[in-house]
This record gives structure tokens, sequence and C-alpha cells, in this order.
């Protein structure tokens, strides 16, 4: 269990009184560590494109999955424009007035009976992916990728990070998803879906926090990491980014706390690999879970922090993410997705069948500074510093921390 | 051609409203002599409108607007500049849609029933007894008296000549309410007074004016039927019977709508209405902080002067008040999270950690942001506005060739922090001597930006906040406020200002010594708001009309 401050925020008219166990808790902890709470501003895929990621092209977005659809129908590309420029107009038909079935959206939700049937499919083959061919799509290659060393070793299929050097990246996620349009961006811009799809959540979905706990928090040294979920939800600033110095209550359900052993040396921040799972409640991510779990933060002088997280990751996670988004937000092929998922895994063999069914992967994270307290509003971690520039230089008050 | 309902009252409604409103003895920002009778108006303002549309005809009405303009601050308050409203066209004519759509809303199918005691022998009819026995008691709660013979017999001709022409009873009767509710004896406070019998060169008001005055004094609204009563029994004249009311209404939960009217009135809340923090360069400054913030300094108010019946000047070093999670998050203070997600904003009581910074009514983001420029704080404003609007002083405007170039450099590295750049002023003799009175005050609140957020450096010099009050030294914006909280100026103005309020104008020679008298004892004794609000409303001279009021011209 981190140590924790524990101090009762003052409720008027006044609980003064807290509990003896607190009282000790308080005085234990008053004496060593200090946390420090973040509340997590945003999540997504880690990217990271150069010459190298896709030397063949990249898979396109939407339009171009349908028109590749259409052609395996046996359709020139010429006629495949055709037919899926008309979509919205008439259905789909080629030039002889037939309903085309392959063009068509799948996932999130499109709709699959009478003429609308895909081949005969009355089903939507996006919930049982298998059933149709792998479209072999481009996969992400070259020597760079974001990511953690998860395994600790260097092997035929590792990356090398393009900002630290570190080799030995284990990122199989990113060969599946790096050359759709979607995915191939680099910071600051974000993966279109999910950066949608978290913007379109953030303000009904409880917020992830994050607590480091240690001696000093500005000197390098041991630290303990917590990820919890919130009962609440973040709040927005004027610019609709999430606003730092807010207060979030802790989800006493353990479900979503995940605690780990950790570093920080020249202000970055690493754990000791172990388990997180965190229940998500978004358009994207109904929950997020890694085995031996790895993150590298940057505690930034504003107060926030930034990097990434990773670890191996159920594939079946994210192709649940990306279906039920669908293929209009999503703007790849579920089928091709699937299969690569399927393809690229790396780890955790499924007993029975030996093939993996995890992942390894990596998310970036944005977190600014805010307050923990438990239920009863008891203090648990302090909100220090200003957060990211266009936050507001708000300065706590409860600081254990010079600043 | 077919009409809507609503178009068939309008079409109904034009000429007849041009009849009503002319016909009326209506002589707006001036003071009519009727014979020994004195007439003067106050007009309601958006919010008592509203209240008394919700006192009059249910909560379920719904006011979709605001038909009144902004009005005008004399003698430190909009309820004095009040008495120098007319009504424009446009607003009669915004006011004339604001009727048109609550007469529609009264008068539905669904409502017509429980709001009106008779029915019609024929809805498509006029009927004249049930016409006239709803406008003679929607007009005792509109026009806050009787109506006379003459007024009945009025509005039932425009129900009869609606009537006809469109064809319902209903409608005509939403005709006839349309017309009173754009009738100045709704929109003005119209107090009637005639001469003192018992002070000779004093006029005192009538007793329905007394209701009025009374009404919308402590509960910002209509009298209720209680008050009417006892101004139609005569009672109100009377010392025992005045004191009846006014011990109801005072212990009454509905004192909390006058005491945030007054507040709202005497802090300048009508900022709000132009505020333009700029939330480019203050992020945390959004719309619901803004009206968060507006609502918290009305609840930490309401609660102390009313829950917790403590003394006015504790206002202003109270560690106690009321936070949202945005105004936390603005504050940079945790605090307790009950609700788990949606619903209504949670407000939770909230008391500073001792020695806090922030403390009082000035630490609070209304007043910090109400006196500040869009992009920077300002010292001077937030003292002129602890003068003018807590201490009842008078700041002079400044010359019209005053050199603020080097005041707005905020990013001047040479100067880096205010207090450096408004040495300027301070040093010029023609300046001088004003903004000593206000800056000092206002430098010890520079750890507040112009959003409210707390900060120690500006430009990355740190913020001196010392000054001098009154002769004493302070540190910091705790100490000015335990030596602003001890000075009797902030409590003699409170109690002018609520005077001044209750009666529209500024309080003649006899009435300030009797206010003088009255804020002595009041301060002996704790400067409790309802024992001022007992006290000011059980006076007798609360109730006259100078007789020489030269300024109603």
């Amino acid at each position: 269990m981190a140590r924790r401050i524990r101090r009762r925020i003052a409720i008027w008219p006044g609980i003064t009184v807290a509990l003896s166990f607190s009282l000790l808790t308080i005085s234990l902890s008053s004496l060593a560590a200090e946390t420090r709470g973040y509340v997590i501003s945003m999540v997504h895929t880690a990217t990271y494109y150069d010459e190298q990621t896709c030397p063949d092209g990249t898979n396109g977005s939407r339009p171009d999955v349908l028109i590749r659809r259409v052609m395996n129908d046996g359709y020139d590309r010429e006629e495949a424009i055709r037919i899926v420029s008309s979509l919205r107009i008439n259905g789909g038909r080629d030039d002889e007035g037939n309903l085309v079935g392959s063009a068509i959206v799948l996932g999130g939700g499109a709709s699959f009976d009478g003429d609308q049937s895909w081949n005969g499919f009355d089903f939507n083959p996006a919930n049982v992916p298998g059933v149709l061919p792998d479209p072999m799509a481009h996969n992400a290659q070259g020597r760079y990728a974001i990511g953690l060393n998860l395994n600790d070793e260097v092997g035929p299929n590792s990356w090398e990070h393009p900002h630290t050097g570190e080799t030995g990246i284990d990122n199989q996620m990113w060969r599946v998803l790096g050359c759709w349009d979607v995915y191939y961006v680099n910071k600051p811009v974000n993966p279109y879906n999910e950066g949608i799809a978290w913007d379109t959540s953030v303000d009904a979905m409880p917020a992830w926090l994050i607590s480091v706990t240690g001696e000093d928090l500005n000197s390098d040294g041991d630290v303990t990491v917590t990820f919890d979920r919130a009962i609440n939800i973040p709040l927005r600033d004027s610019y609709g980014s999430i606003m730092s110095g807010a207060t979030f209550a802790v989800d006493s359900n353990p479900r979503s706390h995940s605690e780990f052993k950790g570093r920080i040396e020249n202000k970055i921040l690493t754990i000791e690999p172990g388990d997180f799972y965190m229940q998500g409640e978004s358009q994207f991510y109904p929950h997020l879970q890694f085995t031996e779990t790895q993150l590298r933060f940057e505690m930034k002088q504003d107060g926030s922090m930034e990097g990434h997280i990773g670890g191996y990751q159920p594939w079946r996670d994210y192709y649940h993410y990306l279906s039920v988004r669908g293929e209009t937000d999503g703007m790849i092929d579920l089928i091709g997705v699937f299969y690569d998922l399927k393809r690229f895994a790396d780890a955790k063999p499924d007993p029975v069948t030996g093939e993996n069914t995890a992942i390894s992967a990596a998310y970036f994270i944005e977190a600014v500074p805010a307050f923990h307290v438990d239920h009863n509003g008891t203090l648990l971690a302090d909100s220090v510093g200003i957060g990211p520039e266009l936050s507001g230089p708000a300065v706590s008050q409860y600081s254990t921390v010079e600043q | 051609m077919n009409f809507s309902f609503a178009q068939k009252i309008k079409l109904g409604l034009k000429a007849s409203l041009v009849l009503a409103v002319g016909s009326l003895p209506f002589n707006l920002a001036a003071q009519t002599s009727v014979n020994e009778d004195q007439i003067t108006f106050v007009r309601l303002t958006a919010q008592q409108y509203r209240n008394s549309i919700r006192d009059i005809f249910g909560e379920s009405i719904e006011v979709n607007g605001n038909a009144a303009s902004i009005g005008v601050r004399e003698a430190g308050l909009m309820a004095v500049g009040g008495r120098r409203l007319s009504l424009s066209a446009s607003e009669v004519e915004s006011y004339e849609v604001l009727a048109l759509d609550i007469a529609s809303q009264v008068l539905s199918p669904k409502r017509r029933n429980t709001l009106i005691a008779c029915r019609p022998q024929d809805e498509n009819a006029i009927d004249n007894a049930c016409a006239g026995e709803f406008i003679s008691t929607v007009g005792l709660h509109l026009f806050r008296r009787p109506l006379s013979e003459a007024e009945i017999e009025n509005y039932s001709a425009m129900a009869r000549a609606a009537t006809d022409s469109l064809g319902g009873f209903y409608v005509g009767l939403q005709a006839a309410l349309v017309g009173m509710m754009v009738s100045p004896e709704f929109l003005f406070r119209i107090e009637r007074s005639t001469p003192n019998p018992e002070t000779p060169g004093t006029r005192r008001l009538d007793a329905w004016s007394r209701a009025s005055r009374l009404s919308y004094f402590l509960w910002d609204t209509t009298p209720n039927p209680s008050l009417l009563a006892a101004a139609q029994s005569g009672d109100l004249m009377f010392e025992d019977g005045l004191n009846q009311q006014v011990e109801h209404m005072v212990a009454s939960p509905r004192i909390e709508d006058g005491l945030r009217a007054f507040f709202s009135d005497m802090l300048a809340f009508d900022r709000f209405d132009t505020l333009d923090i700029d939330t480019t360069l203050y992020p945390k400054f959004t719309k619901n902080v803004e009206d968060e913030a507006r609502e918290q300094t009305l609840r930490t108010i309401s609660d102390h002067l009313l829950n917790q019946e403590a003394d006015y000047r504790d206002l202003f070093d109270s560690r106690k008040t009321f936070l949202t999670p945005a105004l936390a998050a603005l504050y940079g203070v945790p605090i307790p999270i009950r609700q788990e997600m949606g619903g209504r904003v949670p407000w939770v009581p909230y008391e500073y950690p001792e020695n806090h910074i922030r403390v009082g009514l000035l630490g609070q983001a209304t007043f910090l942001s109400l006196f500040s420029h869009p992009g920077a704080s300002s010292p001077t404003l937030r003292g002129k506005a602890v003068r003018e609007h807590l201490l009842c002083q008078t700041i002079p405007p400044p010359p019209g060739d005053v050199d603020f170039s080097l005041v707005r450099d905020t990013d001047n590295l040479e100067f880096r922090t205010v207090r450096d750049r408004l040495s300027e002023h301070r040093d010029n003799p023609t300046c001088a001597g004003c903004h000593m009175l206000m800056d000092p005050i206002g430098l010890a609140l520079e750890v507040f930006d112009a959003s409210g957020v707390y900060r120690t450096v500006e430009n990355g010099a740190p913020i001196d906040t010392s000054g001098e009050w009154l002769g004493q030294e302070y540190d910091d914006v705790r100490e000015l406020a335990r030596m602003l909280k001890e000075d009797p100026t902030l409590t003699s103005c409170l109690v002018q200002r609520a005077y001044s309020y209750g009666t529209a104008r500024e309080p003649t020679r006899a009435e300030v010594q009797w206010l003088n008298t009255t804020h002595s004892q009041l301060r002996s004794e704790g400067m409790r708001w309802q024992e001022l609000m007992q006290r000011i409303s059980r006076n007798p001279d609360f109730y006259t009309v100078p007789e020489a009021a030269p300024k109603e011209n």
C-alpha cells in the first residue's frame, strides 16, 4: 500500500474528529512521503512514423478499403470507384444496376438485412471476421517505434525507440496499425478515431487517476505508482483541455486499482513490471488491461506528466474497440486488422490452441496535476504544480513540496 | 387566410395595447401631482419581474427572456437608479412579447381551469361576469392594488373586443392579461403618497404602496395575499399591523430572495452582464465558473447572515464558503467529492485551512474578476470598488489626459509587477490623491490574478502585498481584511445602502440621523442582517416620501 498524505479536508461545520486509525496514519505519513496526484488528460495508441515505416505505401482509409473489397468481387478499379462513390445515392450498384454487397462499411452498428446483406451474409461480418478472407494489409516496418522493452530482450521483431534510442522495444500492435492512414501520424497529431472517441467520452467517463508517492519527488529515488478510476468526471478549461488542480474521489472498488514499485531518475518515472487494469466506460476503451506493464513518464517542470505505458494486451480487446467504433469512424479494414492482430500477437499462448492471445502494445499518456480524495473526503494525493502552460497558474495551498 | 393562435392574439392586441398603455395616467420619470396625491415610479428589475410572475401565476410559468434593459447606478445602487428609468418603445415591444408568451401559458387549456376560478357559459363568446372576475382578481396582484371600476371596464372591453374579433373567450382574456402586463402599473412600482397628517411637511405612502415597498425590499417580489389583505384592511398603516407583517416576512425563508437581490445590487453584480475575462489568458475561468462564482458569493453571504445569523463584518475574513469542483480547481484546493457523475452542480460547504491566504468576500472570484481588466488584474479597480461599494465613498474619475501606457504594459521587464508600474501614478501629484486611496487596497489583492487564481509572482518578480490602512501597516490581504472589518465605515455603509435600496432614494438628513443611531446600536449588538431588516422595515420614515424631491424630475 502506498504511503499517502492523509489529511482531512476542512468541511464545516467541521469534521474535526478522525478515526484513531487515520490519526495514526497522519502521524506516520507526515514523517516521510509525499504523494502527488494526477488525472489522465489524454490516452491514445503510441504512434510514430518515418520514411521506413510503410515503404510500400499506406493502406489508405475507408474509401480505399471499400474499393479494394469491391475489386476483390471482380470489378475493375474504375467501376469499383463508381460503385463506392454511389453508396449514398443508390446503396452501391454496379453499371448494370446490381447491388454490390461488398461495398458496405462494417462494424459500428451497421445494419445487415435484406438487400444490405454482404454476399449472402445477413449478419455483420465484423462480429465474425474469420469468415472473410484476409485482405493482407500493409504492416509497419522499419527500425523505429514508440514503446517499451517488455521482455528485456532484443529480438528480430523488436524496434528501437526513436527518441531515447532504447532497443528491444516490444510493440507488435504498431505493426498492425502503423500503415493505416488514421494511425500514420506523429505527435502532436492524435490518431483521429481514438482522439475523437476520447474527446466525446471524457465528459461522461469517470476519470483515470495516477498517484506517485516517494520521499522526495523532486529528487531521484524509489516511488510507488498507482492507477485508479475516479467516481467523478474531469472538468474542462476554456481550451477544452482537462483542467488541472481539480479534485477526484478515488473509486473504492479495487477492480481498477493497480499498484507498482517505481523509480524516478532524472525526472523520468519508470516502474517494475506488473499487471494493469482500468475500467473505461468510454466509446473506445471499455477497459484497458496489460500484463508485464511498464511505463516511461517524464515528470515535467509544470507539474504535468507525459509519456507512454505499455504491456501485453489481449488482442481481442483492441479488435473490440475498433469493431464497436466500426469502419465509419475507425477508418481501417476491420477484417484486415483482425487477421493482423492475430498474426502479430506475441504473448500469452492459449494452452489448448497454442495461439498467442496477447500482443505487445504502447499508449501515449498525458496527465495533469489533480487532488485525490477518498469517499470520506480525506486527502490522498496533492495537486502540485501549475499543469500545462495554458491551464492556469494554480498553486496548491496544500502542497508539502517546495515549489 | 389562417392565423396561428399566437398570430391571432398579436393581431387582436396591436391596436388595443396602444390604446391601453396610452390611456393610463402615465408620466414616467416624473413626479405627478393629482390633487394632493403624489405618484412616483420605480421600475421592476428583471428579477423582480420574474419573481412576481412566479408568485402570481405559479412556478410552472416560464419567463422566457428579459425585456428590461441595463439600468443605471445612482448613489451606489441600481435600485436608486431604477427611479430614473422610463420605457423605450422597443422595451414596450419586448415586454409585450414576453407578456404574450406568459399569457398564453397562463390561459392554456391545461392551466386555465386551475388558475381561473370561473368558467364561461360559452367558450366561443364573451362572459362578462367571468371576465370581470378574472381581471379584478389577477389585476389586484399585478397592479398590487385593487383595480378601479373604470380599469376593470377598460380591460373587460379589451377582452370583449378580442373575443368578438378572434372568436374565443380565453383569447379575449389573454388580450386583457397582456394589456395589464404591459401596463406601467405592473412594470413599475407606482408609489402613491399623501400629506402626512402626523408630521407636516412630509408625505406618507398609502397602504398599497407600503405593501409593495415592503415586499420588494424584503422578498424581492410582489406582495403576497396576506400583505395585500393587511393593506386592504388598513392594518399596514398602523404600528402593530406593520410589525406583524415585518416579523412574519423577516422570519420567512423568502427573506433570502431579498438578501440576494440587495447584495447583487450593492456588490455590482450587474458587471457580470459585461464581464469579459480573457479565457485565453485565464483558461480556468470558464462561463460555468463565472456563474458558479456569482452563486458562491451569494451562498456565502446568505448562509453567513441568515443561517448562521453571524455578524456582517465577519464576511470579510471568514474562511467558510461553498465550492463546486470547478471553483475548487480555480482556487487550487481539494474538496470532498460525493457525487458520482452528472446531475446538478454539487455545492459543498468548505472551510479554508487556518492561515490560508484566501479569506472573505474579497478573496472570491466574483470580486476579483468583476474588478479586473479582461487581461490583467487591476489594483486600482479593486481598490476603487472597496471604497465605493463597501465603504460608500466616492472616488472622482481620472483626468482625461492620464497616460496609461506603462500601467497597461503588463509584460514590461523593467517594471515587472503592477506595483512598479503604478508607481508613476502614485508619484504624479495629479494622480496621487486618488491612487493613494485605491491602490494600496488593490495591491494587497495582487496575489489573485484577474480570474481569482492564486499566484506569488508576476513576470518572475515576487508580489509585494503590504500596505497601510488608516495608519496601520499590513503584510497581506488577510491582515487588511481584519482591519477593514474593524472600520465603522464598512458597517455604516451597509446600513445606509440597505435603507436606500428599500426606498430607492438617498436618505434625507433626518433619516441619516436615524441611520447613524441605528448603526451604532447594531454595531455594538453584532450587525445581524435580520435585525437590520426589522429595524428599517419598522421605521415609519421608511414609508415616507420627501416633500421636496428635486432629483425626481
